[in-house]
C-alpha cells in the first residue's frame, strides 16, 4: 500500500492504494464516486471517463498512483452548486438519456470537447465520441444534446 | 380513442430518472455496498463439453478470507429453467446451479465468496479441475444428425414447432415460380453497457433479498425459491436501476448462485461479471439456419411461403421453446398470402446459451424473408416497394390461420410514407462511383404486443393519492431506460388531470409492488400502460365519489382538470384535489387507493418499414450506411421522443447485426471476440443520417391507441441494409454479418 493524494472535484483525498489499483477502482470502491461506471475495464467503452487535467480519460486504464498531482473531475463534479451543467440539462431535454449507464462518460467527453471547441460540427462531435459506446440511443440524441448544449454555452439558445 | 384533446399522452418528455443519471446519483446494482459484504467470483469451464472427473476445492477453501466455495458437489441439485415466467410454466428443465458436466466454454463450474475480490479471484485459480473431455458439437445442423454427441439426455432436438395456414404444398404447385434460399444469422450479444451483476443478502430470520438489474423480478423469485427450496415469502427480489438489458437480463443467470452464496455465508454477497464473462456466460441471441421457399405469380402476388428454421439454442434450453413459439406467429401477420408454413426446430449445441434478445425471433425470421423477397421482386422485374404494396396486409387483414382480424395493421402506410420521405422511386437503386459502390434497399418487419394467445398476460398496479393531490404508483414494471414507467405516469396523469412529474413510482420489487408478468414481449406500453389506465380510472372514480360529497354535486357531473375537480355544469363549483383528498381523510375517514389487475385480451402487431442507403468500399470490403429512414406503425406515441429514441437505438443494433456483430469461436468452441475491443458494435461516427417517422392511426385495445415499438424497431434494419448492399453490388448475400473480409472474398470470387 502507498499513500497518494488525489485532487478530485476540487477536493484533496489522501488514499492508501495498492500499486495495481486503477483510478476507477479507487474512485468507485474506496471513495464512493460511483457515478463513474465500469462497462468493460479495458478502456473500450468510455463509461468510466473522467477528466484528468481537462482530458477525457478512461479511468479503468489509469493507475491511481499515476493520477497523483493531477486535476481529476468526475461526473459528480460537473454540476455546480447543485445546479445542473448546461450539458447535463441538454442531455435530459434532448432525450439523450435512456438506461443512463454510458451517460456519465458521455457527459465527461462532451465537457472536454466543448471546453476546447465551443462550436463543434456534427462530425467533430461524432469523432469525439469515438471511445464512448452506447447501446440504447444510437448516439443520435446524444449528439443532438451536445449540439444543444454547445449553442446554449455560446449564449445562442 | 383519440377523440379528446390529450394533455400528457402524446407529449415528449424525458424519462423520469434522467436527472439522476446525468449527475451520477442513480444507484445501479454495482454501486450498492452493504456492511461486511463479500465478493464472489465464478469459475467457468475452459472446455466445450466434458465430464468433471475430479474437482478439488481444498486449497481454495484453505485460503484466508475465503468464506464459501460451491460446486456441483455441495450445491442443491434441483433442475430448473432460467427462462421460467410463472409458477407452473412447463419448459424443459435441464439447468442446475452446478452440474458434473460442462456443456460450453463459459459454463459454470464453481463459485467462491471471499472477503475481497482479490481473494475470490485467487481462490478461483486454486480450484483444481480434471475434465474428461466429451466430443462437442457446435453446428446446429450437425447436432441434429444421427450419432452427434448428445448434449442432454434424449438428444439435441428439443422440439419441432409448426404453424400453418392454408394448403402450402398445393399453392406451390400452382404458383408461376418457386424460389428457394438458405440463410444463416449469427449468435450476437446484447452488449448492454452494464455487465451482469447481483447482490444477495441473507439474514438470521432466513430471509433472502436479491438485488439484480433484471427484467423479471417475480419470475426470478420463483426460480430462486425453487432451487434453494425456500418459501416465496422468504425470497425478495428487487430491481435497482438497469444499465441496459435488451432481453439479456430477462433470464436468471448469476442470481441463483449469488443467492446460494449469501445463504451459505449469512453475509451480503456481490458478484459482478466482467465484460468477457458477460459476453459468453449470460445470454445471446439465437443463431439460426433458415430455409425459405416462396411461390409467386408473374404479377408479383406472393401465394405461398414455407419457413424451415433450425434454431441454435446453445448448451441449455432456457428460452428455446418460447422464442420458437413467438417467431412462428409473426410471419403470419405481414402478408396477405393465405398459404404459409413455419417450422422451427430448436437444437442444443456446445455454444453459449441463447435466450431472449430484442425482437425475440423476429430478426431471425424477417432478415431471411425480406432479403429473399427482394431477390424475388428483382427476378420478376418488379420494384421492391411495389411488391410490398401488392402483398402487405391491409388494415382489415386477417391472420390466415384463425381468420381473426389483425387489428389495425399499417405496414402499407409505413412503406408509402417511407418511400416518399426517402425519395425511393426517384433514386437510383445503385450508383457506381468506381472504388465505391452505393445502393439503396428497404425492408418491412413486425413484432407483437404482449403474450396474449401464448399464456397469461397480466400486470397489476396500486395507485394512491397523497393529501396534496400528488400520487404514488406501485408498479412491477422494470424500466430499462426505455421509458415504460414514464409512459405509465403520462397515462395516469392524463386520467387524473395531474402532471406526471407529480406521480412518484415504486418499481419492480416483489414485496413492494404487485405482480407483473415481466418486461419482455413488448408488453410495456400495450399491457402495462393499460394497467396504469385501469388503476387510474379506478382512483378517478373514488376521487369523484369523494368530491361529490364535498361539493354536493353528483359525481357524474364532475371532471378532473389540471389538479382540480370541477363541475361540468357549474364551473364555479370546484375543489382542488388536495381539498378532496383531505376531506376524504377527515370526513369519510378513508384512503384513496386502488389496486387493479389488467389482463390483456388482444394480440396486435406493430410494423415498421426501413429504408437505407449504403456505400461499399470495394477495396476494403467496408460498408457504411449513409442515409436512413425508419417509419413505424405505433398506434399512438404516448411519448414521441422516447419512441424515436427506441427506433434510433434499434438502428444502431440492427446495423451491427447486418454488418459487424456476431460471436466467433475457435475450433474448440472458445469465443474469439468476447470483448468490446474485438466485438464491433457501432460507434457514433458510424451511424447514418437518420430520420424517424411515426404512423399513428390508433390500435383500439392499446392504451389511448398505443402499441409497442422497442422490439419491432430492430427487426427491419438488417434486411434493409443487406438489400441495399445487394443492390449496390448486384450480389445476393444470405449470411450475416457482412464483415469486410466476407464482402472482399465475394467480390474477389466474382471478378
Amino acid at each position: 500500500m502507498q499513500l497518494v493524494k488525489l485532487l478530485i472535484n476540487g477536493k484533496e483525498y489522501e488514499v492508501a492504494v495498492k500499486k495495481n489499483w486503477t483510478l476507477l477502482y479507487v474512485l468507485r470502491e474506496i471513495l464512493n464516486f460511483t457515478g463513474t461506471k465500469c462497462g468493460c475495464n479495458t478502456g473500450d467503452c468510455g463509461a468510466c471517463k473522467v477528466l484528468i487535467d481537462g482530458e477525457p480519460v478512461n479511468s479503468c486504464v489509469v493507475l491511481a498512483t499515476k493520477a497523483e498531482g493531477k486535476k481529476i473531475v468526475t461526473i459528480e463534479g460537473i454540476a455546480e452548486d447543485n445546479n445542473l451543467h448546461p450539458i447535463q440539462q441538454a442531455f435530459i431535454e434532448a432525450g439523450a438519456v435512456q438506461c443512463g449507464f454510458c451517460t456519465p462518460g458521455m457527459i465527461i467527453t462532451a465537457k472536454a470537447l466543448l471546453d476546447k471547441n465551443p462550436s463543434p460540427s456534427r462530425e467533430e462531435i461524432a469523432q469525439a465520441l469515438d471511445n464512448n459506446l452506447c447501446r440504447c440511443t444510437g448516439y443520435i440524441k446524444i449528439m443532438d444534446a451536445i449540439e444543444l448544449a454547445a449553442s446554449r454555452l455560446r449564449g445562442e439558445a | 380513442m383519440q377523440d379528446k384533446n390529450l394533455v400528457y399522452v402524446g407529449n415528449s418528455r424525458p424519462i423520469r430518472d434522467a436527472a439522476l443519471k446525468v449527475t451520477g446519483q442513480l444507484q445501479y446494482t454495482g454501486d450498492l455496498k452493504f456492511p461486511h459484504m463479500l465478493h464472489a467470483k465464478m469459475l467457468f469451464s475452459p472446455v466445450a463439453h466434458a465430464k468433471i472427473k475430479r474437482i478439488d476445492t481444498s486449497k481454495a477453501e484453505a485460503l484466508p478470507g475465503v468464506k464459501a466455495v460451491v460446486t456441483y458437489k455441495n450445491a442443491p441439485r434441483i433442475p430448473y429453467n432460467s427462462a421460467m415466467r410463472f409458477y407452473e410454466h412447463k419448459i424443459p428443465e435441464v439447468e442446475y446451479l452446478f452440474d458434473d458436466t460442462v456443456r460450453f466454454v463459459g459454463d459454470r463450474v464453481a463459485a467462491v465468496a471471499a472477503e475481497d475480490l482479490e481473494t475470490a479471484e485467487k481462490a478461483i485459480r486454486l480450484i483444481e479441475v480434471e475434465y474428461e473431455e466429451l466430443p462437442p458439437v457446435f453446428d446446429p445442423e450437425e447436432a441434429l444428425k444421427e450419432g452427434a454427441p448428445e448434449i442432454h439426455p434424449g438428444g439435441n432436438k428439443i422440439a419441432e414447432i409448426k404453424a400453418e395456414a392454408g394448403n402450402v404444398d398445393e399453392a406451390f404447385a400452382q404458383a408461376d415460380y418457386v424460389f428457394e434460399d438458405r440463410f444463416t444469422v449469427p449468435q450476437i450479444h446484447h452488449c448492454a453497457i452494464e455487465p451482469h451483476v447481483a447482490i444477495a443478502t441473507y439474514d438470521s430470520r432466513g430471509k433472502l433479498t436479491v438485488y439484480s438489474p433484471n427484467q423479471n423480478t417475480f419470475a426470478f423469485r420463483i426460480i430462486i425459491s425453487k432451487v434453494l427450496e425456500m418459501p416465496m415469502s422468504k425470497v425478495r427480489v428487487i430491481r435497482p436501476a438497469i444499465g441496459g438489458a435488451f432481453g439479456g437480463k430477462l433470464e436468471a443467470t448469476i442470481e441463483p448462485v449469488v443467492a446460494l452464496l449469501a445463504k451459505l455465508t449469512g453475509r451480503p454477497v456481490k458478484m459482478e461479471l466482467n465484460r468477457r464473462e458477460t459476453m459468453v456466460s449470460t445470454r445471446t441471441r439465437h443463431a439460426a439456419v433458415v430455409y425459405l421457399k416462396s411461390g409467386v405469380n408473374k404479377d408479383g402476388t406472393l401465394v405461398a411461403q414455407d419457413f424451415k428454421v433450425i434454431l441454435n439454442t446453445g448448451a441449455y434450453a432456457t428460452s428455446a421453446l418460447n422464442v420458437s413459439g413467438a417467431m412462428s406467429h409473426k410471419v403470419f401477420k405481414v402478408y396477405k398470402t393465405k398459404h404459409m408454413r413455419f417450422t422451427v426446430t430448436p437444437v442444443y449445441t456446445n455454444t453459449p446459451i441463447a435466450g431472449a434478445m430484442r425482437g425475440y425471433g423476429s430478426p431471425q425470421a424477417f432478415f431471411p424473408q425480406q432479403v429473399h423477397l427482394q431477390r424475388i421482386a428483382k427476378a420478376l422485374n418488379m420494384d421492391f416497394v411495389e411488391f410490398q404494396l401488392k402483398n402487405l396486409v391491409e388494415p382489415d387483414g386477417v391472420d390466415p390461420r384463425f381468420n381473426t382480424p389483425h387489428g389495425n395493421p399499417r405496414p402499407i402506410d409505413c412503406v408509402k410514407r417511407g418511400a416518399e420521405s426517402f425519395n425511393w422511386f426517384n433514386r437510383p437503386k445503385a450508383v457506381d462511383l468506381g472504388r465505391f459502390k452505393r445502393g439503396i434497399g428497404m425492408a418491412v418487419g413486425a413484432h407483437g404486443n404482449g403474450c396474449f394467445g401464448a399464456h397469461r398476460d397480466v400486470t397489476a398496479m396500486v395507485l394512491k393519492m397523497n393529501e396534496d393531490g400528488t400520487a404514488t404508483l406501485f408498479t412491477g414494471s422494470h424500466d430499462m431506460g426505455n421509458g415504460t414507467v414514464t409512459a405509465e405516469t403520462q397515462v395516469i396523469g392524463e386520467i387524473l388531470g395531474i402532471d406526471p412529474e407529480n406521480i412518484e413510482c415504486i418499481e419492480a420489487d416483489t414485496e413492494a409492488t404487485p405482480w407483473n408478468l415481466g418486461d419482455y414481449a413488448s408488453r410495456g406500453v400495450f399491457v402495462s400502460c393499460n394497467a396504469a389506465k385501469k388503476v387510474a380510472e379506478s382512483v378517478r372514480k373514488e376521487i369523484l365519489k369523494e368530491a361529490a360529497i364535498l361539493l354536493e354535486v353528483p359525481a357524474e357531473e364532475l371532471e378532473l382538470v389540471g389538479g382540480w375537480v370541477v363541475s361540468k355544469k357549474d364551473p364555479a363549483k370546484k375543489a382542488t384535489l388536495c381539498e378532496v383528498i383531505v376531506n376524504a381523510q377527515k370526513v369519510s375517514q378513508r384512503e384513496i387507493i386502488a389496486a387493479e389487475t389488467f389482463a390483456s385480451q388482444a394480440g396486435v402487431t406493430s410494423y415498421g418499414a426501413h429504408f437505407a442507403e449504403v456505400e461499399v468500399d470495394t477495396e476494403t470490403g467496408k460498408i457504411r450506411v449513409l442515409d436512413y429512414v425508419a417509419v413505424h406503425d405505433v398506434g399512438k406515441a404516448i411519448n414521441p421522443m422516447a419512441v424515436e429514441g427506441q427506433i434510433e437505438g434499434a438502428i444502431q443494433m440492427g446495423i451491427g447485426y447486418a454488418l459487424t456483430e456476431g460471436l466467433e469461436f475457435d475450433e474448440k468452441g472458445k469465443a474469439l471476440n468476447n470483448s468490446f475491443k474485438k466485438y464491433h458494435m457501432l460507434k457514433a461516427s458510424e451511424m447514418p443520417k437518420t430520420k424517424v417517422l411515426l404512423v399513428e392511426e390508433g390500435e383500439d385495445p392499446g392504451p389511448f391507441g398505443a402499441k409497442s415499438i422497442g422490439e419491432c424497431s430492430t427487426v427491419p434494419v438488417a434486411p434493409a441494409v443487406v438489400n441495399a448492399v445487394s443492390n449496390a453490388l448486384g450480389i445476393d448475400f444470405r449470411d450475416l454479418p457482412l464483415k469486410p473480409e466476407k464482402v472482399l472474398k465475394v467480390l474477389q470470387r466474382q471478378s
